[in-house]
């Protein structure tokens, strides 16, 4: 049996409020509350802290505080960091919902919309609540870290294949995010981008030699050059495991994946990273082939994600390889 | 009836959709007129900007109350809208007023036949 969730409901209009009161009694009785202002959204939240949402539905246009910047509040509470938080927009500009899922949205509906629609929405974001989780944690690449997880301690140790949620660095949102942008790119015919993947060269070597609290550190840190590198283009951008970043980018920049890599690995060469024994960790990244989203989809824009994916795994085998050759031909020589 | 749902208490939804179209219809209507009436083009983008944000309620929640004939109307209005701001002239003002004065219109029709039936 599904989980109901405590959801909060934000809209400037009264219809939409009723007719989602409306769709909680359809598709299972989730328990709705509502709030006509961003404002007196944060006021609900604080009031509900000792039974806190699970999921919040947010309009991004609206009068004020707009879902964007709501959104953005509500991260910025210790509790809602990871709450599920799906917006509500009438809009097709991309500018509006790339804004959202920059500011911590994890998927978006469009306006006007269909029963079967949010009920799927809802399906999907209710696995991403505690009291709907299995009780064993999955650690595979292809599934999702759970959004209500925990920030890591010294202690917790992490998988290599677990994309795990990299908080605080610009256009860097989590995988499940990402996945559901993409998605929704489909839906929306916002064609035009392309994606791409980063892998972290020896990330196995890291992943032995570090804590799980040190390899965390890592991936923030070249998380972190990565976007930086890539500032003044609009992108997203999420771990996805193993040692790969994948990012999504605006129609209109087709990176030099040469150039953009060997710029990304000069950051890093001047970053200073450290272990926590004083060692500095020197990361270096290969990237995968590009693949425009033109034409894709349905399923093939979530194949398109994971082609890029593999696109830069193989990258940094092959890299490996060529390394491997190179000392052979010098030891023969 | 368009696309109509099936959903216990969709139906109080319509009829307050239906209430509120009629207060919305009638301030599209006076903030296209005072747009064509404005003294300067900033009145007149502040009086669009008013209509359009009324025409963006209505387009987000028709087609999810079966008016979906309606709700295309709207948005294709609040879009017309976007477009005429970011090139503003008042060559192009005018066919936007006849097209929001249809819009108008289409409401009216709606409200009409509603209360034919109620009446």
């Amino acid at each position: 049996m599904e989980a109901k969730m405590k959801i909060l409901a934000v809209d400037d209009d009264p219809i939409i409020l009723e007719l989602l009161t409306q769709f909680m009694d359809a598709v299972g009785g989730h328990e709705l509350v509502t709030a006509e202002s961003g404002a007196e959204a944060l006021e609900v939240i604080e009031q509900h802290a000792m039974a806190p949402f699970e999921c919040f539905l947010l309009d991004i246009q609206m009068p004020g505080m707009d879902g964007v910047e709501l959104v953005r509040a509500i991260r910025a509470l210790k509790a809602h960091a990871h709450t599920p938080a799906i917006m509500l927009t009438a809009m097709s500009e991309k500018r509006y919902i790339d804004s959202a899922f920059a500011a911590g949205a994890t998927d978006y509906v469009t306006k006007p919309f269909e029963v079967t629609e949010l009920k799927t929405r809802l399906g999907l974001v209710q696995r991403l609540v505690p009291a709907a989780q299995p009780s064993t944690k999955k650690i595979f690449a292809a599934t999702p870290q759970t959004e209500a997880a925990p920030l890591p301690t010294q202690e917790q140790e992490i998988a290599l294949f677990e994309p795990i949620s990299i908080p605080d660095v610009d256009n860097v949102i989590r995988h499940t995010a990402l996945e559901n942008y993409v998605t929704q790119l489909s839906r929306n015919s916002l064609f035009g981008s392309t994606i791409f993947a980063f892998s972290v060269r020896r990330i196995e070597s890291f992943y032995d030699a570090l804590s799980g609290f040190e390899f965390r550190g890592l991936l923030a840190d070249t998380a972190e050059v990565i976007s930086n590198t890539m500032q003044g283009h609009q992108f997203l951008m999420s771990y996805a495991g193993n040692g790969i970043f994948v990012v999504v980018t605006e129609s209109g920049w087709r990176p030099d994946m040469e150039k953009l890599k060997d710029a990304v690995n000069l950051a890093l060469a001047q970053t200073e990273i450290y272990d926590n024994s004083g060692e500095r960790l020197q990361p270096r990244v290969v990237t995968g082939k590009p693949i425009r989203l033109v034409w894709k989809v349905g399923s093939s824009i979530l194949q398109s994600l994971a082609d890029a994916h593999s696109s830069a795994e193989e990258a940094a085998v092959r890299k490996e390889q060529d390394l491997g050759n190179i000392w052979m031909v010098r030891e023969y020589g | 009836m368009e696309g109509v749902l099936a959903m216990p208490g969709l139906e109080r939804v319509r009829e307050k959709f239906l209430g509120l179209l009629a207060e919305r219809r009638s301030a599209i209507a006076l903030h296209t007129l005072a747009a064509l009436d404005a003294h300067s083009p900033a009145e007149t983008e502040a009086e669009l900007l008013e209509a359009q944000n009324i025409l963006h309620k209505i387009a987000g929640t028709a087609g999810s109350l079966g008016f979906d004939t309606l709700g295309n109307e709207a948005r294709a209005s609040e879009e017309a809208i976007i477009a005429t701001l970011q090139n503003f002239s008042s060559a192009n003002l005018l066919p936007l007023i006849e097209q929001l004065d249809v819009f108008v219109g289409m409401c009216g029709d709606l409200l009409t036949v509603k209360s034919d039936r109620t009446g």
